[in-house]
């Protein structure tokens, strides 16, 4: 260990060790870290922006269409894919990095090639999102990046690997947390993902329908096997740690990552129901979904176990808060998902606005809030200043809360609506659009909600980032806590 | 769980097996399909060079978000009762598309059958150009950019499109697809998949229409 | 990168934190107060969970077994030997149901109501029904060689072209013109396939469309009487009947 540690003194209390660690490991990490952090903020400012215009092109349909770059069917696939890759994977790369460092409880080795890793990453996104609006995508869904700017964002994503592998490798000797199994196996699942389809897809696409499975199986992985992985990471980081308890059960948690590592990875069939594949690839998927129901209450009981007796810690933690609004989001969406693969029951989502909202509460509701929530707890650390206002943050949530809320629950019900009109032969197909034209509407307002969420976000990180707000002794809190912080 | 090299190995082997079932398998088996010999020469027929092209502009417009190109099976929905194929469609019919757009949204109407229902190249082009003038009710963005609006030389060109109310071009001047849209609406009139295959179960109703 | 097992050197760090950075005083509070790392508890699996996931490996051991098609690659169903989509196509009622859904519901509408505007209603409609100076024939020869330009329906103009549909069966045509004839309200007799092939023949070397002039100008036949024929209900919802 560095020099320090060494001339301490020896009757020094075993905390003022860990102290120096710690901030060592979060100097090292201030710069790469917070590049992943700030150009995230800005891609999910833009990826707002894109969804709000998309959103309200779907109820006026005149609305910047004389330009083939604004056209609805690239505005969609830019915002999904700089959500998917700017904003959720690079913050879910500085959150995965960060936590990584801080439980292998070593000042991590090759900035540089973590710098390196997130500048070619965003010019990665950047060269995908031109060559989406410029006409270039070749529409297989959450992979519309051209294949001229697919290798940039690999490259910038094996280095990152690289580091993690390495990481763990040189980590301190001791107990592997759950943490580091989750994320350690998302940087590994990644590239694995990223590299079979963009191989199968794009360089050398496969015949016919075989598209349609490779697609399904890398799309739903990345939010199973990456995104998930992460927010779970990050949730069982946060909660104990913020409350200062153990996590409830060892054996609950090794349960919950092999069963999701298992059923996790079969699920993707379960979006081409009644698609041209053979019946048991389909019906393999059907029973994986609902087999999700195993790893997603073990991690819910592990979490609710942990926060029991004190959830009022979420009137005044940040990091909490939206760690947990992000946790429950997550069971919930996932059993939701379970029963939307049930086939008599996807009959009814499937090709619907229904889709969409679970979409949107397992990317937003779950990933991007525990996401939010980590930020709140990592970026001081970092910068070494406290959150300059309380009422931003707050004004953060219930946006956002409340945005997503909106948002699911409108695709949801109009969905459903237009899930059973589609589904009668005797209602004409214009019918349907009708039925969904106001929950639509009341979408993209949803969206606006989001985006003003997201916009007070990233003036209170600048805002951190330059400082502002005055010295505090004390951590920012959205209220005054009962009993004694720590 | 305190070791790394069966922490790593089980993390690969457990993911192995979808890679190997929904990557490697549908490859294998699905992968090299061959069309099927019919009364009507090969099923699903080749695409044209313009319909090659016009898959390439249905990519970039991203017309999969609102349309999908799949037809389920009796047993599980109404697809077929709603018109949108005379039976499900299989591996089989997608083996000419690069890629297929099977589509996870029905936002508009499916097209695995575009071209049973609509054989018309002119009306195409009206709703390629202004959707609502053929389709009142329709939300389908118009796909302008894929005209040019030109001057009237001495005569109208022979495949100006005839736009008429709030969106027709000024007097004296005319609507002409481009290529693009010359290709697009060739790949649209591709889309047919009421031939029969023994694998899809159902025979055609228009089976024997000869 | 070096790969040895010793905890490396300061200098070997990619960027060594400089130890006097370090000063246990200037280390901001954030950190000072932060908690341990995480730890785990040893609560045990709860026996409801275990019982659940028993049942749930069971029933997706049953599910596979019995919606897996066998296991076949060329088999797109899951139940074994189930047909895709068949439906029993000897049944007129149904053809003509089918016939309708597959080629003409998206202009005149599952409804038969048409497009006010666009597309003419086949609900009421005196075409259909065989009004006035309108007959079989003149429904017939729509349907085999289409209809173009100006017609009035129920009151109401349209001006659009209807393409011809000769590349249907006679069997077909019979029983699609028996569905539009029954449905939505309509009452009129069927016209049966003979009376079908029979105009077909006779308009075989047109190819052209009708317009409503050329039709009017044609005298009004009537199909011979229908064979008997059950009065069917037709099912809402079609089920696989197997």
């Amino acid at each position: 260990m560095s020099d320090l540690l060494q001339s301490l003194n020896p009757g020094t209390p075993p905390d003022a060790r860990s102290y120096v660690e710690r901030a060592e490991i979060d100097a090292s990490l201030r710069a790469p870290v917070l590049l992943f952090f700030g150009t995230g903020v800005a891609w999910l400012l833009l990826g707002s922006l894109l969804g709000v215009l998309a959103a309200f092109k779907m109820s006026f349909p005149h609305l910047l269409d004389s330009a083939d770059w604004l056209t609805f069917g690239r505005v969609r696939p830019a915002h999904l894919n700089i959500m998917v890759y700017g904003w959720a994977s690079a913050v879910g790369i500085g959150v995965g990095i960060w936590l990584m460092a801080r439980l292998c409880r070593v000042a991590p080795r090759h900035r540089g090639l973590l710098i390196g890793a997130g500048i070619a990453w965003n010019l990665g996104v950047l060269a995908g999102t031109i060559g989406i609006l410029a006409g270039q995508s070749r529409s297989i869904e959450w992979l519309e990046f051209p294949g001229w700017a697919t290798p940039i964002l690999f490259v910038a994503y094996a280095l990152i690997g690289v580091w993690g592998v390495i990481m763990f490798r040189f980590r301190r000797p001791g107990h592997v947390y759950v943490s580091q199994w989750y994320l350690l196996a998302a940087f590994l699942w990644f590239p694995w993902l990223y590299a079979t389809a963009n191989t199968l897809l794009i360089w050398q696409p496969v015949q016919g329908s075989v598209v349609g499975a490779v697609n399904w199986w890398y799309g739903h992985n990345v939010l199973g096997l990456w995104f998930t992985p992460i927010g779970l990471a990050s949730a069982y980081y946060m909660i104990p740690k913020v409350l200062g308890r153990p996590i409830h059960s060892y054996y609950l948690s090794i349960l919950g990552f092999w069963s999701l590592a298992l059923f996790y990875s079969w699920n993707g069939m379960h979006h081409l129901i009644g698609g041209p594949f053979p019946a048991w690839m389909i019906s393999a998927s059907v029973v994986a979904s609902v087999m999700m129901f195993i790893p997603v209450i073990t991690v819910a009981i592990n979490h609710h176990a942990t926060m029991r007796g004190h959830f009022h810690y979420l009137k005044w933690s940040p990091t909490l808060r939206f760690t947990v609004v992000g946790a429950m989001t997550y069971t919930i969406v996932s059993l939701q998902g379970s029963l939307m693969a049930i086939p008599s029951l996807n009959n009814l989502t499937h090709f619907t606005d229904y889709t969409i909202g679970h979409a949107h509460l397992g990317l937003y509701g779950f990933f991007t809030m525990t996401m939010f929530g980590a930020m709140y707890y990592i970026v001081p650390r970092l910068v070494g200043w406290e959150w300059p206002s309380a009422a931003m943050i707050r004004w953060h949530f219930w946006l956002a809360a409340s945005g997503v809320a909106l948002m699911v629950g409108s695709l949801t019900l109009g969905g459903f609506l237009q899930g059973l009109e589609l589904n009668d032969p005797q209602v004409a197909f214009l019918t349907s659009l009708k039925t969904v034209a106001p929950f639509r509407f009341v979408r993209a307002c949803s969206g606006i909600l989001l985006s003003a969420a997201h916009l007070v976000f990233a003036v209170l990180f600048i805002r951190m980032l330059l400082r502002q707000g005055g010295p505090r002794a004390e951590a920012t809190l959205l209220s005054p806590p009962e009993i004694p912080a720590v | 769980m305190n070791k790394l090299p069966l922490l790593f190995v089980g993390i690969l082997l457990v993911f192995s097996t979808s890679w190997i079932g929904l990557v490697a398998y549908p490859y294998l088996k699905l992968g090299r399909l061959a069309p099927e010999a019919s009364r009507d020469g090969l099923v699903p027929p080749p695409l044209t060079a313009s319909a090659i092209g016009g898959e390439r502009v249905y990519a970039a417009n991203g017309c999969i978000y609102c349309h999908s190109q799949q037809v389920r099976p009796a047993w599980l929905s109404t697809d077929i009762e709603k018109g949108w194929g005379p039976r499900q469609t299989v591996a089989r019919d997608y083996i000419r598309e690069s890629p297929p757009f099977l589509g996870t949204m029905r936002t508009g109407p499916d097209l695995t059958n575009i071209d049973v229902r609509r054989p018309d190249r002119v009306w195409h082009y009206q709703h390629l150009y202004e959707p609502g003038t053929v389709t009142p009710g329709s939300i389908m963005p118009s796909f302008r950019f894929l005209f040019k609006v030109q001057p009237i030389k001495d005569r109208p060109s022979f495949e100006a499109v005839a736009v008429h109310g709030p969106h027709a071009p000024p007097r004296g001047y005319e609507v002409v697809p481009t290529q693009d849209a010359r290709d697009l609406v060739a790949y649209l009139l591709s889309l047919k998949h009421n031939y029969p295959l023994p694998e899809a179960g159902d025979p055609p109703a228009a089976d024997a229409g000869k | 990168m070096s790969s040895e097992r010793t905890p490396p050197e300061p200098e070997s760090f990619g960027d060594p934190p400089q130890p006097e950075e370090i000063d246990l005083s200037k280390i901001h509070g954030s950190i000072l107060r932060e908690h341990d790392e995480p730890a785990e508890g040893r609560e045990s699996v709860p026996l409801w969970l275990v019982t659940i996931m028993m049942a749930l490996v069971f029933w997706g051991g049953m599910y596979l077994a019995f919606y897996s098609g066998g296991f076949r690659a060329e088999s797109f169903n899951p139940r074994r030997g189930m047909a895709g989509g068949a439906v029993d196509s000897n049944d007129p009622a149904t053809l003509g149901r089918r016939v309708f859904t597959q080629n003409c519901v998206l202009c005149h509408q599952a409804t038969g109501l048409g497009v006010p505007g666009v597309y003419p209603p086949l609900a009421g409609s005196e075409w259909v029904l065989g009004r006035d100076w309108r007959g079989d024939n003149h429904l017939v020869a729509i349907l085999l060689n289409g209809l173009q330009g100006p017609v009035r329906v129920g009151g109401a103009a349209f001006d659009n072209a209807m393409p011809g549909w000769s590349i249907l069966r006679d069997e077909e045509i019979a029983a699609v013109l028996n569905y539009i004839r029954t449905a939505w309200g309509n009452t009129a007799p069927p016209i049966p396939v003979e009376f079908v092939r029979q105009r077909r023949g006779l308009t075989a070397a047109r190819a052209a469309p009708w317009s409503a002039g050329e039709l009017q100008a044609i005298a009004r036949e009537s199909a011979p009487a229908p064979a008997p024929q059950p009065a069917d209900e037709l099912p809402f919802r079609r089920k696989a009947a197997r």
